[in-house]
């Protein structure tokens, strides 16, 4: 009886290799853009030149690498935050409403607030992760304390905070001089140029820096190992007399604030208005980085390389049928066939013996683990 | 007068979208597939029939279109979660995506042309003629009318008066025992992940044939997720289902008179207020243990099924 039809069984892999996992997630980011790349010559079109067009508009020049580096960063310090509710296994996907608070309270603060340009960047920096935190913080209370499902209401949320992002740019701040339509006055302060850069600024190591951060908190602070526990195993954690539901709100709300950060960052270095394109969906793109990179850190940094170029592509070879769009439509593609080849990682194919064992020993075995894991805990 | 009148005729079409792709989730919930992918879904489904309506101007072949992209977009869910056993979650959330950015993508040659194929409002005889009750509650295009009767009383007669509607939350509730019974899990749920992709296809059709025909970028605007929170508010059954999507619909109308009539609210806090009252409604039956109702979700939920592992 538990052999199916065909004979063939999944058993599950007691550890899986990093190596494997790598290779698997690498191999599955392969197939889908072969994928993209054979749908689109089918359709008529080159795809090398499309490969070409994408590789030369983001990597090609210091100039195109450098607005690739910009659309990283936002990019990046949204992968952190997402990454960050994963380690409690979190699902923080409204990241993206976090990011556009967080650039309406630093552009409410820049606007406001006068004083020296580095005080004004500070109150903007605190300000935004304020704001980033405390947009989720509902959630965070309602996950932790009443278990209502942080992925839904996190997203809710954003749909309010792209409708402030309409109302602050379009009537209450908005630029009614300068020849800008559906954005708000301009904050004059922002980043320091990387080494007299008009386009880059030291913004975009504003992410290494959390990336570093977080990967020595978890490395060796208490509270990291407090939060790893819990995510592992909240029972567990419980008994071990870790705060669990604080924990989850004190994860959540620093992952907002770190989302909020990011909105800062994206104004005060790129955009420098509120506007209703403020936000190219960069919360998303952190997510599907953080899903895809896994814990590593290093694979956070080399992730969010590759979706910035995916973004960049889609928008530097548009004219070539690509657009922004499609990269969100590949990307969901690639986290598809991720999540797929995760579990083929995870357990292997086997055929079944052709006679299935005696029934006794059988049942003896499945009893045995049974009864051994139900004594474990005690 | 006239207020309350059209206000109960916007909610009655805005939540139309609510009630078809809440009754996919609520199925698709109850045979254990938990389907965050649904805003995606309703994507495809709306795309889909303004692609077809540049071929053909047959209402009834848009709608067959939406729904066939919903169903491949179900096929799809099923073939990672179901077949292969992918983690619902990152699946739901990658058809989310995929679903969004291919709709985007696509309808973007589409964006604010009229739509050839769109459904006609159309009276139940006799009662429409019931002043202007009769005109908010009796006048509704054919889709809206399905959406609000057939769809609901059909999943509610499957799921509780069918033995096929009994195996089909048991395999929700414990597929394990269920299939020790006979019934074969994997399809059971392969074949409510065709189903339910193609209602929420039809979800989509109601948007872009029948509340703002055509397509807009913005044009789901969260639908999919409303619905996602409006079945957990229903506690998975089909009577709240239509009763949250009422409620949302009512507060998508009092955005659009609130504009009408110049009220001093501004409309982006017009337009918030839908998700914040659907956030308000999942919320108030976990903090408020009066609200608080006896359903609890399918205790398979999320879960995926290894024989070999029972």
């Amino acid at each position: 009886m538990s052999t199916s039809s065909a004979g063939w069984r999944l058993e599950r892999r007691l550890d899986v290799s990093a190596a494997r996992s790598v290779g698997t997630r690498t191999a599955g980011v392969v197939v889908a853009v072969l994928g993209a790349l054979a749908v689109f010559q089918l359709t008529g079109r080159s795809a090398p030149d499309i490969a070409g067009e994408s590789i030369k508009g983001t990597f090609g020049n210091w100039s195109n690498f450098q607005e690739t580096l910009i659309i990283l960063t936002p990019i990046l310090i949204c992968a952190v935050a997402v990454a960050l509710g994963f380690r409690i296994r979190v699902w923080n996907i409204g990241v993206e409403g976090q990011f556009l608070m967080g650039g309406w309270a630093a552009t409410g603060v820049g606007l406001k607030v006068g004083g020296p340009q580095w005080l004004q960047l500070l109150l903007m920096a605190l300000a935004g992760m304020a704001a980033g935190a405390l947009w989720v913080l509902v959630p965070a209370l309602l996950k932790a304390y009443f278990d209502v499902n942080e992925v839904i209401t996190t997203l809710l949320l954003t749909f309010v905070a792209q409708q402030m992002l309409v109302w602050f740019s379009t009537d209450i701040w908005k630029d009614r001089v300068a020849a800008v339509t559906n954005a708000s006055e301009r904050v004059n302060a922002k980043l320091p140029g990387f080494f007299g850069s008009t386009t880059l600024n030291w913004g975009f190591l504003v992410p290494v820096v959390l990336v570093i951060v977080m990967f020595v908190v978890f490395r060796s602070s208490r509270w990291g190992y407090e939060v790893e526990m819990t995510g592992g195993n909240p029972r567990a954690a419980e008994f071990a007399g870790i705060p669990v539901k604080r924990r989850i709100v004190g994860v959540m709300m620093l992952s907002g604030a770190v989302a909020g950060l990011g909105g800062m960052i994206q104004l005060t270095g790129a955009v420098h208005r509120l506007s209703v394109s403020f936000s190219n969906q960069y919360g998303f793109f952190g997510f599907i980085v953080a899903a895809l990179a896994g814990a590593s850190a290093l694979a956070l940094l080399l992730v969010g390389l590759f979706i910035a170029f995916l973004l960049r592509s889609g928008i530097a070879a548009q004219t070539r049928g690509l657009s922004v769009a499609l990269m969100f439509a590949v990307c969901g593609m690639i986290l598809l066939i991720v999540g797929v080849a995760e579990i083929a990682t995870r357990y292997r194919l086997s055929r079944a013996a052709p006679e299935p064992m005696a029934p006794v020993p059988q049942e003896a075995k499945m009893s045995n683990t049974h009864f051994a894991s139900a004594q474990e805990p005690a | 007068m006239n207020i309350v009148f059209s206000a109960t005729r916007t909610a009655i079409d805005s939540g139309a979208v609510i009630v078809l792709a809440g009754s996919a989730e609520l199925l698709m919930e109850r045979t254990g597939m938990l389907n965050l992918g649904l805003e995606g879904f309703v994507a495809i489904g709306a795309v889909s029939a303004v692609i077809a309506a540049s071929s053909t101007s047959s209402v009834w072949l848009c709608l067959l279109a939406a729904m066939a992209g919903g169903a491949l977009m179900g096929s799809i869910y099923a073939m990672a979660t179901v077949v292969c056993r992918a983690n619902q979650v990152l699946c739901g959330l990658a058809l989310v995506l995929f679903g969004t950015g291919m709709a985007n993508h696509l309808g973007a040659g589409f964006s604010g042309k009229p739509m050839s194929a769109r459904f006609v409002a159309w009276e139940v005889p006799g009662l429409s003629k019931l002043g202007g009750f009769g005109k908010a509650l009796f006048v509704h295009d054919p889709l809206v009318f399905a959406a609000y009767t057939v769809i609901p009383l059909l999943v509610s007669f499957l799921l509780y008066r069918t033995r096929h509607g009994l195996n089909l939350r048991a395999v929700g509730e414990n597929p394990a025992a269920a299939d020790a019974m006979g019934v074969n899990v994997m399809g059971m749920r392969f074949l409510y992940a065709l189903i339910g992709g193609a209602i929420a296809g039809a979800g989509g059709a109601a948007l872009s044939m029948s509340f703002t025909p055509g397509w807009a970028p913005g044009l789901v605007a969260g639908s999919g997720w409303i619905a996602l929170a409006v079945v957990i508010f229903a506690a998975w059954r089909p009577g709240w289902l239509v009763l949250g999507a009422l409620l949302f619909g009512l507060m998508r109308a009092l955005s659009f008179i609130g504009q009408e009539q110049g009220w001093s609210l501004p409309a982006p806090v017009l337009n918030f207020l839908p998700y914040v009252v659907t956030l308000l409604l999942i919320a108030a039956p976990a903090v408020f243990k009066r609200f608080r109702r006896a359903t609890t979700p399918p205790a398979a939920l999320a879960t995926p099924y290894f024989r070999e592992q029972r």
